[in-house]
């Protein structure tokens, strides 16, 4: 098999010295026929002759080793290759824009599927992946909190792994941040406290040095894993970094290892928002180091669980055993504790789930604009074969095979595909770089979309299938050249492929209606999110700060809060700092229970409860409409106060003015707390969503911890870098163990929050504004052709009494025919589909009257501009010479 | 062209030609002659066919051929039995005699 391989690529290579062998060969044979019959008496040509004809015809034997040698293939397609080459060589205008056409399209499509693959099918850094799930316990009680927001208590984690036979190992892991104080700078750190089986169930290993085992997972061993980004920022990069050590919130943590890029677990996209808390991601990996009291907690449900699936066990045998171990571990759960159920989430499901409606959405609408340079391409490609009638009827009349002229035209259009798809492949390197600038930073793995084997195979499998997708109908009907018509010197098959013409451009526009339509919805939805009033400043700066082991009880840990914004008060200019153990659009909040006198409380109500001091309200530009803010007084061992945002008054004290009245935060056996203020409904949850009731409390006489984590507010009228500075030396002179993390204007948490609408918004308008482009050039494609093929028959109508003006309507009228046919179809389907895009949109309906009329009217716009020039051709065709012309 | 010679059936030219080369290397007019000789004329080689199924034995590897001077120093594209030609001679020729055996079984018996 391979040695005839090998000889036919030889035979291919040596072509012409195989010929002239054979040549040689055949001649040597007839020489010494001849010499034979010669030798028999026979006079030298009468010998020649006979030799010949003994032999059959050399052509003829030529002919049959040439195929004896399995390369008659090869040759036809080299010989149309040259040949399309040529033919298109002659026609630049025509190659350049069919090619350019095509490479839009590949280009557009190569560069999303570069960003498909890097998220959604490229395999994940952790062993055999599909085999990892979450082990969430949600509680049906607790309100519309998220079921990832639920991991058991440890003490139930500990039951579970000790019961379970499901999963070969489970691990727990909590996020966690640290700040890191050096000489040169002060950073928070994202990290995860993990336990000794972590690392064995990802199934990761370290780049260099070892990872966390179960040995190092115990109270007082002071080690860390850190990420490859961590070591080259830090560390320099330098390969005897294992034994060196950082000082995380005070305390000096050697490094043991050093994880490789990929490897990046938990990022907060492989959760839903807020569940990882406020890291975004890993730098740092700690052991868990749980004490005797934390193992023995039932009550706190805040592990975090990942398991891998035992070999053969599949996640709904998962699912029943721990839902039923739940259910037995309820048992020794009191009061609101209770109620815990189990939920058993593929890892995959979680890390991509997400975003997987966007990768569709995205690869759908890309699709849409292939299809449309396609049908372009197609368009071309017919008008060329009626331009080719003559020579394909030489062709055929000279004997040419029908098989053999499809052949030659698909090769032309190979050629044009795979031309195309070179500049296709350019075209998606650059794509991809701004697809990645536009980046809304919650798309897992985008930043590591390249274009690798994979994609480089997608985009040439698509430049074929879409060469011989636009190339297949005009070959078939170019080779169906009717030959006694062509004879007769008619030549005209113009009404077949005109038909068909005009049929693609209709289905194109209605492809081009349906991506304007989805895009003019999604612009509609963007400007009304751009336009929601936030409530609060944008100019605000925020930053987070966590206090350190060192403080221990409540009242060092409030002595720090009181000192730090005493500090930041005193910068220049005026301003107002508060704190808040939650901001808006964080994703993050704190739910809990409350009681509202003379109100009918109902069992298991939920509203997030926030912590704040006195000038946050000010700080972050929050209005308060009635009563008052909170103010010092309503410190430790003042009376109980609270506020609450009009949502919440109108919601649960009805027509009555709450500033007075009473309420319970947390369960029914706090005690009561006085209403004082009613402030302005902010969107604290997302941008997209009305304003829910909220409660807020001062930090300083809240029941609950806040794990000392809070985030500090300051509003100024210095510049941001101005305030940033200040607090930091504010911090800074407070306790220098400390830093800051997500230092930010709130303008650029709004940002944030909007990033992802505005990626798919942005896309999505490229795509159509690419549609519209390809949709206008094949309209003015084809009415140029139809033109100039029937100038013959506008000379004649202009002989005959047809104004200019006549003409020039004509041209219109076929133009904005096709657009209207396609419009027509194109709206139908945009309302029939309208569910498709239901979910994105906001604030306008799938069937929003702004863009159906906008779109018809931008569409029939750019069709009349198409018209324009072959309109003005036709309207200057001069009678006479385009009648003695034809 | 003379009725008395046989033509020969399908696919039976590339093993008599395999044979005629197993002996020593030739070239193809000679290769023609030798069959026509050791077959007494009894049947007839189109020569035309007989290049094209050189070059696919050559194909397929179980014939090689080289140019080289023949007998008066003219030169000429001599065939050689390649090894895996041998085995192919060899299969073949047993294929052959077990059809030609069967068949000839079931014309004395019939």
């Amino acid at each position: 098999m391979l040695s005839d391989l090998l000889y036919r690529i030889h035979a291919l290579l040596h072509r012409d010295r195989m010929e002239t062998d054979l040549q040689e060969e055949l001649q040597d044979h007839v020489e010494r026929e001849a010499q034979k019959h010669g030798a028999a008496g026979m006079a030298a040509d009468e010998a020649m002759r006979r030799a010949k004809m003994t032999l059959g015809g050399i052509d003829q034997v030529r002919q049959q080793t040439r195929e004896a040698r399995g390369l008659q293939w090869m040759e036809d397609v080299l010989q149309d290759l040259r040949y399309g080459l040529r033919v298109l060589a002659k026609n630049p205008a025509f190659a350049i824009v069919t090619a350019l056409t095509l490479a839009l399209g590949v280009g557009a499509c190569t560069a999303i599927f570069s960003v498909v693959n890097a998220v959604l099918i490229r395999s994940l850094p952790y062993g055999n992946a599909e085999r990892l799930v979450n082990v969430f316990t949600p509680n049906p009680h607790m309100g519309d909190v998220p079921a990832e927001a639920w991991g058991p208590s440890y003490a139930d984690f500990f039951d579970l792994q000790r019961q379970m036979h499901s999963f070969a190992t489970m691990a727990a892991f909590e996020p966690a941040s640290y700040s890191s104080v050096t000489e040169r700078k002060a950073v928070r750190l994202g990290a995860a406290r993990v336990d000794g089986w972590f690392f064995s169930t990802l199934q990761s290993s370290p780049e260099l040095g070892r990872v966390i085992d179960v040995a190092d997972d115990a109270p007082g061993r002071h080690v860390m894993v850190i990420s490859h980004g961590l070591w080259q920022s830090m560390f320099g990069g330098r390969r005897d970094v294992l034994g060196k050590s950082l000082r995380l919130n005070g305390v000096s943590y050697e490094v043991i290892g050093v994880m490789p890029t990929a490897f990046a677990y938990p990022h907060e996209t492989d959760f839903p928002p807020g569940v990882l808390g406020k890291i975004g991601q890993t730098d740092l990996w700690i052991p868990l180091a749980l004490s005797p009291q934390q193992k023995a907690d039932r009550d706190n449900f805040t592990a975090n669980v990942i398991a891998r699936l035992r070999p053969g066990v599949t996640v709904r045998e998962a699912q029943s055993e721990m839902s039923a171990l739940m259910l037995s571990l309820d048992l020794l759960h009191v009061g609101s504790m209770r109620g815990f159920g189990a939920y058993v989430k593929v890892f995959r499901d979680s890390a991509v789930g997400p975003v997987r409606r966007l990768m569709w959405l995205l690869l759908g609408s890309v699709s849409l604009v292939l299809l449309i340079a396609c049908g372009n391409a197609a368009n071309l490609l017919l008008a060329r074969a009626a331009a080719r009638t003559h020579e394909l009827g030489v062709r055929a009349t000279l004997g040419a095979a029908r098989g053999r002229i499809v052949r030659q035209m698909l090769t032309e259009s190979l050629l044009l595909g795979l031309g195309g798809g070179c500049i296709g492949i350019a075209l998606a390197y650059v794509c991809l770089r701004g697809l990645l600038l536009l980046s809304p930073g919650n798309i897992p793995r985008l930043e590591e979309a390249t274009i690798d084997g994979r994609v480089l195979c997608f985009a040439f499998a698509t430049a074929v299938v879409t060469s011989v997708a636009a190339g297949i109908l005009p070959a078939l009907l170019a080779s169906r050249v009717n030959l006694l018509v062509y004879l007769k010197g008619a030549g005209s098959r113009g009404a077949v492929g005109n038909h068909l013409r005009s049929g693609l451009i209709v289905g194109q526009v209605a492809l081009v209606v349906i991506l304007l339509g989805g895009a003019g919805l999604l612009l509609r939805s963007y400007v009304k999110v751009e336009g929601v009033q936030t409530g609060f400043s944008a100019a605000t700066v925020s930053m987070d700060v966590q206090v350190d082991a060192k403080y221990r009880t409540r009242e060092q840990i409030t002595a720090f809060y009181r000192e730090l914004l005493e500090k930041v008060q005193q910068i220049p200019g005026g301003s107002a700092a508060g704190l808040t153990n939650a901001l808006p659009l964080s994703h993050s909040e704190n739910v809990s229970g409350f009681f509202v006198e003379g109100y009918a409380n109902q069992k298991e109500q939920l509203v997030s409860d926030r912590y704040v001091t006195p000038r946050y309200f000010e700080a972050m530009d929050i209005p308060v409409v009635a009563g008052r803010a909170f103010d010092d007084g309503d410190a430790e061992k003042r009376p109980l106060v609270v506020m609450i945002n009009e949502a919440f008054a109108k919601r649960y004290f009805g027509g009555r003015n709450p500033v007075g009245l009473r309420m319970k935060t947390s369960g029914p056996d706090n005690p009561w707390r006085t209403v004082v203020g009613i402030v302005h409904s902010v969107q604290e949850k997302s941008l997209e969503a009305a304003p829910t009731p909220e409660v807020y409390e001062p930090l300083l006489q809240t029941a609950n911890d806040t794990d000392g984590e809070v985030s500090l507010v300051v509003r100024s009228v210095l510049s941001s870098d101005q305030v940033i500075a200040f607090a930091r030396a504010a911090l800074r002179a407070v306790d220098p163990d400390l830093a800051f993390g997500n230092v930010q204007t709130m303008g650029a948490l709004v940002t944030q929050a909007t990033a992802e609408r505005r990626f798919q918004t942005t896309l999505l308008t490229v795509f159509a504004a690419m549609a519209m482009l390809l949709g206008i050039v094949g309209i003015y494609g084809l009415l140029a052709y139809s033109v100039r093929q029937r100038t013959a028959e506008i000379g004649l109508r202009m002989a005959l009494g047809a104004s200019r003006m006549d003409v020039v309507a004509a041209v219109l009228i076929e133009g904005l025919r096709m657009a209207v046919q396609g419009l027509c179809i194109g709206i139908a389907v945009c309302l029939a589909m309208g569910r498709v895009l239901a979910a994105s949109l906001y604030g306008v309906s799938a069937h929003d009257p702004v863009t159906l009329t906008t779109v018809p009217a931008l569409l029939l716009v750019f069709t009349v501009v198409a018209c324009v020039v072959p309109a003005y051709r036709a309207a200057r065709v001069d009678p006479g010479s385009a009648l003695r012309y034809e | 062209m003379d009725e008395a010679r046989l033509e020969l059936p399908q696919g039976t030219l590339d093993l008599l030609i395999l044979k005629a080369v197993a002996l020593e290397p030739m070239h193809g007019w000679a290769i023609s002659e030798r069959l026509q000789q050791i077959s007494r004329d009894a049947v007839q080689v189109q020569q035309g066919s007989l290049y094209p199924a050189l070059h696919r034995l050559e194909r397929r590897g179980w014939v090689k051929a080289k140019w080289a001077m023949s007998e008066n120093n003219r030169r000429a594209k001599y065939y050689e039995l390649t090894a895996s030609g041998r085995k192919q001679l060899a299969a073949e020729t047993a294929t052959w005699r077990r059809l030609t055996d069967a068949v000839d079984h079931i014309l004395r018996m019939a």
